[in-house]
């Protein structure tokens, strides 16, 4: 399978008046066609900023990036912005987590998918409203053409969520990144949202990225999970193996700090102590060394790099759960 | 709280402030002629010229004395109607938010009526008729600086009160409030210990920026006759000089530098109170 | 689903704290006022955990807030150690503080930035003229060393320094200054990471034993709120569905809602497929709910009953209550 999307030892560094921010600290990431991966990580991990950085979304002069980000061969780093919003919305797409923010507040629904159809793909404005119609019923939303007429604060979190998704998909994208798209829902819409995003995918034989915190989510929808922290990944694997064979003590770690719904009650939650590094600071050592239960002193003075274990599953650790 | 390290436009706005102070105190007893002798061999001479660093007008009024002596009223003016209007209409926007319901309806009435009313006429009317002379006791006026500074208050608290209630009310919106109720406090102390000083650094900001807007309506005033007595400070010495502008520009042109200078350093003071405090807040 | 319904409520032993048809407006305008809890009845007995779960619109929130009477209360009763508070004096109200105390999911909001974190979580004692000066400072060093913070290093600092989870314990601490018999904790961990909701609710768990506390835990995260509970309460729009507790809950729900909510919960397990029953359509809104039940408009076995008649809550099997016309068996 030939990789949609190739990112090597991408770097992004901000300055900020506390110093250079290192949010992303060499990331490598390979996305074959059709193929769903998660990142997982928690508040300063970098997920965010990684997916972002590879979009090509973070501009200004406090930002710098570096590394290679090669979408069917060419190197996105090296397109200029206008270049760039060629690709959002037609082969790459992005969903967020407040669509409210993401859809203009002032113009009626219709108007806004309307818009990128016609400037996009071409279409008349009668075609771009029939296609429009079209796509709000793919994505499940009751009376599109009612839809079309109403303001986005007239409808509630998970409509507004499945018209950002219909938008995103309007120009049939190759790469979706979702980032925490049903955070802010609630967890019955939630469900309807995933099991949305994984028959769209089927459909159209999208690549899909998401971007969480939720290790829930990622479980029945994901091929792949990379997991981050500190700026890096820490581990990588199919989604079956990470679960089955965890190796790197962090992702242990969450998976025992995460209240489960088909746990029992009194078993006990796990806590991890300390708290996520300080992306102003480098370390040396292992980024998690801090609050590893198993950390031991060459943790703390060498830095882990990645190890593969055979079959593509990556962790970042010395030593290893169930050992190398 | 010194200089160092802030930014270029902190430190020139300092700089002004502390000139201006030394012209309200110390810059008096230079040795320039008075500001109101008439200089006749000097009539309307231009900037730089001897014995008069920033020329005179008309009737030979020295420039420089003439700004030294204005420093006084203006900034009297524009400091205390901007005090007692925060003062005053601070407390009531602090208050109409934080007791909402009845209190507030009363107070934004109060506000929105007296906003309602054009603020020009408004100051115009009250000088006029507190500021002339009485005619059943002829001897009495209220002097015209207090009619001014009373007046630009009147009409200014509901301006800042506005301000300030809208700054309080997403204060009293938030959740440590609510915490303050739950552990018992008495709400006239949640006022106290907890919404003023939050809404302190605003009202600071505010009344920085609205000093600005005062000296600038001052002038205007003045140019409506409705001033100081001319001469007597910035506003009034650009009212008596503008009609000069064609024979002695230099006239018109200083009161409006030294004026134009002030307004910019209490804005600029007004917006870095400003960031000052949006920065904290997007931390938190 | 009952907002009449009262057939869980228990005489002896006496509960801590007991609702009884409560019903909360809340003005819009312009139009009618909109009922955010139609008549909930509940109680907390000494020692437990009662969570109160639902999602956005439902009320939960709205319940923990009308239950200390930091908002108004259109009727109904709210009685703490055999007196009703709802009918209370402003005064006499506020001398009852001391007993119930809250704290809220935003947490670095919940603290004002103004104060130092000594004198935040000193300040209860201040208010209600508890010790003096130094007794004082060592109840402050002690409650904050029992939530994990150094009271050296955090005392003279301000609220913004710190994280969510880190502002959380200070709320915590502030919290049990006055040594109150009842916890009301409105999502306490949702706006925090998980290693550190952990960390908060393991902290809980510890206060509400070292300290004989009942907790209210009001919460949208099911599988949080089976971790830690004693017994669930399920509320939608404004009602409540279904009581029991965590295991039978979860297991066997009776109510449809509830049925779905933790069908939809995402479990982190691979190998556990197909256990999102969805739920189709969206909550309706609070200005118009449904006649008889109110989920019916979304419920797979709604019929013409459900819409003329709303279900009281009935006991299904001993401690689970349920109110629906045809509850799952």
């Amino acid at each position: 399978m030939s990789d949609l999307i190739s990112i090597s030892d991408l770097v992004v560094d901000f300055d900020t008046k506390r110093g250079t921010l290192h949010a992303v600290r060499g990331v490598s990431l390979n996305i074959a066609a059709g193929e769903s991966v998660g990142i997982v990580g928690e508040s300063g991990s970098g997920k965010t900023v990684f997916s972002r950085a590879t979009m090509g979304l973070l501009r200004g002069k406090r930002v710098h990036r570096t590394g290679k980000i090669m979408f069917e061969g060419t190197d996105l780093r090296s397109l200029d912005h206008d270049q760039i919003r060629d690709y959002w919305g037609t082969k790459i797409a992005m969903v967020f987590q407040d669509p409210m923010t993401a859809l203009n507040p002032v113009r009626r629904i219709g108007s806004q998918m309307s818009e990128s159809l016609v400037k996009r793909l071409g279409m008349s404005k009668e075609e771009a409203k029939k296609r429009s119609i079209e796509l709000l019923s793919q994505v499940r939303l009751p009376e599109p053409e009612l839809a079309l007429a109403k303001y986005p604060h007239q409808l509630s979190g998970g409509m507004r969520q499945r018209v950002m998704i219909a938008m995103s998909i309007a120009c049939n994208p190759k790469l979706l990144f979702a980032d925490e798209p049903t955070t802010a829902l609630d967890v019955t819409v939630q469900a309807q949202v995933l099991e949305l995003l994984a028959d769209l995918r089927k459909d159209m034989g999208m690549s899909m990225v998401i971007v969480t915190h939720d290790l829930g989510v990622v479980a029945g929808y994901t091929d792949r999970i990379a997991v981050m922290y500190g700026g890096e990944i820490v581990e990588l694997a199919t989604t079956t193996d990470l679960f089955a064979n965890v190796k790197m003590p962090y992702t242990e770690a969450l998976m025992n700090a995460i209240p489960r719904i088909d746990r029992k009650r009194g078993s006990s939650l796990s806590a991890i102590e300390g708290m996520p590094p300080d992306p102003t600071t480098t370390h040396t050592g292992c980024a998690f060394a801090a609050r590893c239960p198993y950390a031991q002193q060459k943790c703390r003075d060498e830095h882990p790099e990645l190890v593969d274990v055979g079959n593509g599953h990556l962790y970042r650790c010395f030593f290893p759960i169930g050992g190398k | 709280m010194g200089l160092k390290g802030k930014p270029l436009g902190y430190k020139l706005s300092a700089l002004w402030f502390i000139l201006c102070a030394l012209m309200a105190t110390v810059l008096r007893l230079l040795p320039l002629p008075a500001w109101d002798y008439n200089d006749a061999e000097a009539l309307g001479v231009g900037m730089f010229s001897k014995g008069h660093i920033l020329g005179t007008d008309y009737n030979g009024v020295d420039q420089l004395s003439a700004i030294i002596h204005g420093t006084r009223i203006s900034m009297a003016v524009a400091i205390i109607s901007v005090l007692f209007a925060m003062l005053i209409g601070g407390a009531l926007g602090i208050l109409a938010a934080y007791a909402r319901g009845f209190i507030d309806a009363v107070i934004t009435m109060y506000f929105n009526v007296t906003l309602s009313i054009p603020t020009l006429i408004l100051v115009l009317a009250m000088v006029a008729i507190f500021a002339s002379p009485d005619p059943f006791n002829p001897g009495y006026t209220i002097p015209r600086i207090l009619v001014l500074i009373i007046a630009i208050t009147f009409v200014a608290i509901p301006i800042l009160g506005r301000l300030v209630r809208a700054t309080a009310m997403s204060w009293a919106g938030r959740e440590f409030i609510l915490v303050a109720e739950s552990i018992g406090v008495k709400r006239r102390q949640i006022l106290w210990q907890h919404i003023l000083p939050n809404v302190l650094p605003a009202m600071l900001s505010i009344s920085f920026l609205s000093a600005g807007v005062v000296m600038v309506v001052e002038g205007g005033l003045s140019i409506l006759g409705a001033g100081a007595t001319p001469g007597s400070s910035w506003g009034s010495l650009l009212a008596r000089n503008r009609s000069d502008i064609a024979l002695t520009p230099h006239t018109t042109f200083i009161p409006v530098v030294v004026i134009s200078l002030t307004v910019m350093a209490l804005n600029y003071f007004g917006d870095y109170m400003r960031t000052k405090i949006d920065s904290r807040e997007s931390r938190i | 689903m009952a907002g009449t319904g009262k057939a869980h409520l228990r005489d002896s032993p006496t509960p801590i704290l007991r609702v009884e048809d409560l019903v909360i407006e809340y003005k819009t305008k312009g139009q009618l006022p909109v009922q955010a809890v139609s008549g909930v009845s509940l109680e907390v007995h000494s020692g437990e955990t009662l969570a109160i779960i639902g999602e956005s619109g439902c009320g939960k929130s709205t319940l923990g807030k009308g239950i200390l009477q930091l908002i108004e209360t259109q009727s109904g009763s709210v009685v703490f150690d055999g007196v009703d508070i709802t009918k209370l004096s402003k005064e006499d109200l506020r001398q009852t503080r001391p007993n119930i105390q809250m704290i809220f999911q935003d947490s670095i909001s919940s603290l004002d930035p103004h104060m130092t974190v000594s004198s935040i979580v000193e300040q209860p004692l201040k208010v209600w003229n508890r010790g003096n000066d130094e007794e004082r400072k060592n109840k402050v060093n002690d409650l904050l060393r029992s939530v994990g913070l150094d009271p050296e290093v955090v005392g003279d600092r301000k609220p913004s320094e710190f994280s969510g989870g880190q502002c959380q314990r200070i709320s915590i601490a502030r919290a049990l200054t006055l040594s109150p018999k009842v916890l009301i904790c409105d999502e306490p961990v949702s706006s925090l990471d998980v290693s550190i909701q952990a960390q908060i609710l393991n902290i809980l768990q510890e206060m509400k034993n070292r300290y004989g506390l009942s907790l209210v835990f009001i919460s949208h995260d099911l599988a949080v709120v089976r971790a830690i509970s004693t017994r669930i309460v399920v509320m939608y729009l404004g009602k409540i569905c279904e009581i029991a507790d965590p295991d039978t809950l979860c297991e066997t729900p009776r109510h449809h809602y509830t049925h779905a909510l933790v069908s939809s919960v995402p479990v982190p397990d691979p190998t556990i497929k197909n256990r999102r029953a969805v739920l189709q359509g969206e909550p309706p809104s609070p200005t118009n709910p449904p006649s008889g039940c109110r989920f019916r408009t979304r419920c797979p076995a709604a019929t013409e009953l459900c819409a003329t008649e709303e279900p009281q809550l009935r006991e299904a099997s001993a401690g689970n209550f349920v109110a629906c016309h045809h509850p799952r068996s």
